[in-house]
């Protein structure tokens, strides 16, 4: 069952994206501490997404390009407007 | 015997179709509130970085880790049982679910005990408690840990309704159709796996900044 592999897979390698974004947390790197930890979480957030949500098909994807549309719109005038 | 819920579908495979396109809007709605407080966060954490660095300190990393490290077990078992559903092993979907579900409890303990710490530390500032920081610029630590007592129990409340869900529909199980069951193991894993997504942002933004 390679459905099962890909999933086990999937799991492994979020645990050892945990693992690097918790670790990566005790050196200091200065500013890049925070962009590295949030690029880790969105690469969990992909790894979710494609193995474990299956997110295929023209009308989810829509959803989701919807919902990230309006949360840039939501960050960037907030952070513009500062 | 077409097996549908509603008539409005001529085959299962079309209202599973709806049902997803219909759990991925949802998602998004729920994006935009979950997002709405990430942004708060934010814009506070660029305003007051050394108080919410020094206050992230006090929290347990060792708990929230474990924690994390729970409902990504909790995911894996919930797309588990997705796959055997596919493959019509009910027995085994079922205790994929009851998994799922017992780790989301498992999560809640952990995070209940992680709330008894910090409220005996006096660092829970809600309901009139007291709040006790020793630490530099307690005003604004007092806002981080608002913020984040706000947040974990938004999210809390939301695997409570996942958890809650799953019995109901495990309740169910005997009554529906094998087309209805597949459904409802996809749509409810659709929301706990965003439940999972939400936390995997909230560990790093509420742990890990700036250590």
């Amino acid at each position: 069952m390679s459905e099962l592999r890909k999933l086990t897979f999937g799991y492994i390698g979020l645990l050892a994206l945990l693992a690097l974004t918790v670790a990566s947390s005790f050196i200091d790197l200065g500013g890049f501490n925070v962009a590295l930890n949030l690029a880790i979480a969105a690469a969990k957030a992909v790894l979710i997404a494609m193995l474990f949500m299956h997110l295929t098909g023209t009308l989810p994807r829509l959803a989701v390009a919807a919902a990230g549309l309006w949360l840039i719109v939501l960050f960037g005038l907030t952070l513009i407007g500062r | 015997m077409s097996g549908t819920e509603s008539v409005a579908f001529d085959t299962p495979r079309r209202e599973r179709r709806a049902d997803t396109f219909a759990m991925w809007v949802f998602i998004g709605s729920e994006a935009m509130l979950f997002g709405a407080i990430f942004l708060v966060f934010l814009v506070a954490h660029i305003d007051f970085g050394p108080a919410f660095a020094a206050a992230s300190k006090r929290l347990s990393l060792p708990l929230g880790t474990f924690n994390t490290a729970v409902l990504i077990t909790s995911s894996f078992t919930m797309a588990l049982a997705h796959g055997l559903a596919l493959h019509r092993r009910w027995r085994a979907t079922i205790w994929a679910l009851v998994a799922t579900a017992a780790l989301g409890v498992c999560f809640l303990i952990v995070k209940g005990i992680e709330y008894g710490k910090e409220i005996a530390e006096g660092l829970a500032p809600l309901l009139g408690l007291p709040f006790r920081y020793a630490g530099p610029d307690p005003v604004h630590a007092e806002f981080f840990f608002g913020l984040y007592f706000a947040m974990t129990s938004l999210h809390a409340l939301h695997l409570i309704g996942g958890i809650v869900v799953i019995a109901g529909m495990i309740a169910l199980w005997g009554a529906a159709s094998p087309a209805n069951r597949l459904r409802r193991v996809v749509a409810i894993g659709l929301y706990w796996h965003f439940v999972d997504i939400i936390w995997v942002f909230m560990f790093p933004v509420l742990y890990l900044i700036n250590r």
